[in-house]
């Protein structure tokens, strides 16, 4: 697929001095896994699985994620997004098949029915590209989304926090540690994770009428990175930033040939890291749709699924958010009340560590029945098995994988004559072998895959005409296979 | 599960002993400020509702306290 990507800036980020997305979910590592830069991410990044929370000075809960995990790739890796984006645009140059512009700015665009074609602004003059899809990732202030006059609803919080980059000597462990209520933040929220090159993101909740300025200058910062590290530790500072969060959603993430992802269609609030793993999993969803719509194995019709499945998911984000963000602010004394109930409770009794909410972390979210998907669509982990990975039989991004489980050599054949019709290819994997036992698969099942490692259908009855039925739902219709049905 | 037995709110009497747990609940209040009260009722209200377990019961409960207000004098 050919792509042009405009980018107003000219730079990934200056090293160090910006602050946005760290934690990177197993979803997202398995995407970057397929895409090629997995390893360079493990390398640079903080691998980490256990998340523990206190109340006070006492511990109220702890998770290892790791425990759910059945993937070659860990839980979460924590790294600065300019890194990523670093490793995203090597990547791109490498694989030579997109043209990258940048301080390129998109300052009109026409969503015409045939094509859509964009105004962009360059330091060179002004020019027109016309494109047959375009997808609006400029984020939560996007104008061309505003230009259309599409609506998000924003909500703004009245929930203040400071973040504070810094690096400094003494020894924790890489592990997400949350307050709820830390005694060296005047009895607010506390975040405490590690990221690359040592530098602590220390996230403090601030009380919701203080002076953002006021409270992130290096000395006032200074005083609170005392109060929890103690009054001799040695830190130098990396980014101080005050912020409120906000989140909206946007009501149909298609519009005629226009797409938007990312914080450009969803904002949520950052607890659980439901922000940057969404916009990444919109990218790996649309990505293959898009595809097989240009190469014309699919309908353009199949672009409405990335709507039918992607928003759900994002309310799902959003309401999972909304209530961390709910615990973490009590909005009255009869809300402190419960939350103090929740937290003391807690410390004794393992029910309620399951009500103590500081961010439940991002996961593959599953997708509702659909037309393409009739028993909705559930993620994949990826699995390592007869010497390869799932996420590496996946690698070209536009076939499906058809997993046949503890299938004969003649079945396969069988099945194989479907690949000269439809984006798939099959593999036979053992019964009892790791990949079954995820899938939670019995012989004879047949496991279709989608290229961006969700379940498409689970077929029992595995004859080579149902996965060509299952096929042609995944896809929508599918003008090849059309054509065969006629011949 | 059947839907003949879709699980509902009780109202009817299921307390062995309503008496005694009157008793033990005020008394389980006594000598606490309004504050240390409140406190402790939340508390009971999670232990109970662990017991319960089940959402539609709990919504259910919810519903009905809230609307079982003592009117604004």
């Amino acid at each position: 697929m050919r792509a042009v990507v405009l980018d107003e800036d000219d730079t990934v980020g200056v090293k160090g001095a910006s602050s946005r997305g760290i934690c990177y979910a197993q979803k997202s590592l398995e995407i970057f896994e397929r895409l090629g830069i997995y390893e360079r991410i493990r390398a640079k990044g903080i691998t980490w699985s256990v998340g523990r929370t206190f109340s006070g000075a006492e511990e109220v809960y702890t998770f290892n994620l790791q425990d759910d995990s059945a993937s070659e790739q860990p839980p979460f890796v924590n790294l600065q997004q300019f890194y990523l984006e670093w490793f995203l645009v090597d990547r791109i140059m490498e694989l030579d098949c997109t043209d990258l512009r940048w301080k390129s700015r998109v300052t009109k665009v026409d969503n015409d029915a045939d094509a859509v074609v964009v105004e962009v602004e360059t330091p060179a003059g002004r020019y027109a590209l016309e494109a047959e899809w375009f997808i609006d990732a400029t984020g939560a202030n996007s104008r061309i989304r505003e230009a259309m006059g599409l609506e998000v609803n924003p909500s703004r919080s009245t929930d203040r926090w400071c973040i504070t980059d810094v690096r400094f000597t003494k020894p924790f462990p890489t592990q997400r540690w949350t307050w709820v209520d830390a005694p060296f933040n005047e009895g607010r929220a506390v975040w405490q994770h590690l990221m690359a090159d040592d530098v602590w993101r220390l996230d403090y909740q601030m009380a919701e009428d203080c002076d953002p300025e006021a409270i992130s200058k290096p000395e006032v910062a200074g005083e609170r990175l005392r109060a929890q590290l103690g009054p001799d530790v040695d830190f130098e500072f990396v980014w101080i930033g005050p912020y409120q969060y906000r989140d909206h959603l946007l009501e149909t993430f298609r519009v005629g040939r226009t797409l938007f992802i990312g914080d450009s269609a969803h904002v949520v609030s950052p607890f659980g890291a439901r922000g940057g793993n969404n916009g990444i999993q919109d990218a790996a969803n649309l990505g293959w749709k898009l595809a097989l719509v240009l190469a014309g194995e699919a309908g353009d019709e199949l672009l409405d699924s990335y709507h039918a499945e992607r928003h759900p998911a994002a309310v799902e984000n959003l309401t999972v958010c909304r209530r961390t963000a709910r615990f973490l602010a009590p909005r009255s004394r009869a809300e402190h009340r419960i939350r103090r109930a929740v937290c003391t409770l807690a410390k004794r009794h393992e029910f309620a560590r399951k009500l103590a909410n500081t961010g439940r972390m991002a996961q593959a979210n599953a997708y509702p029945p659909s037309r393409w998907a009739k028993d909705g669509a559930r993620s994949v982990q990826n699995v390592a098995e007869g010497g390869t990975t799932l996420m590496r039989s996946l690698a070209g991004g536009t076939r499906f994988l058809g997993l046949a489980i503890g299938a004969d050599a003649a079945s396969l054949a069988r099945l194989d004559e479907l690949a000269a019709l439809f984006p798939i290819d099959f593999r036979g994997i053992d019964a009892s072998g790791p990949l079954a036992r995820h899938l939670g698969a019995a012989a004879g099942t047949v496991v279709v895959v989608r290229p961006d490692a969700y379940v498409a259908a689970t077929l029992v009855e595995a004859t080579p005409e149902a996965v060509a039925a299952a096929m042609r739902d995944a896809v929508g219709a599918d003008e090849r296979a059309r054509l065969a049905a006629v011949a | 599960m059947s839907t003949a037995s879709k699980p509902v709110m009780r109202t009817d009497a299921n307390m062995a002993d309503p008496d005694g747990f009157y008793e033990a609940w005020i008394a389980a209040h006594e000598g606490l400020s309004d504050e240390e009260s409140n406190d402790l009722d939340a508390r009971l209200v999670l232990l109970l509702a662990n017991q319960i377990g089940d959402p539609e019961v709990l919504r259910a409960c919810i519903a009905e306290a809230r609307a079982g207000r003592a009117p604004a004098r």
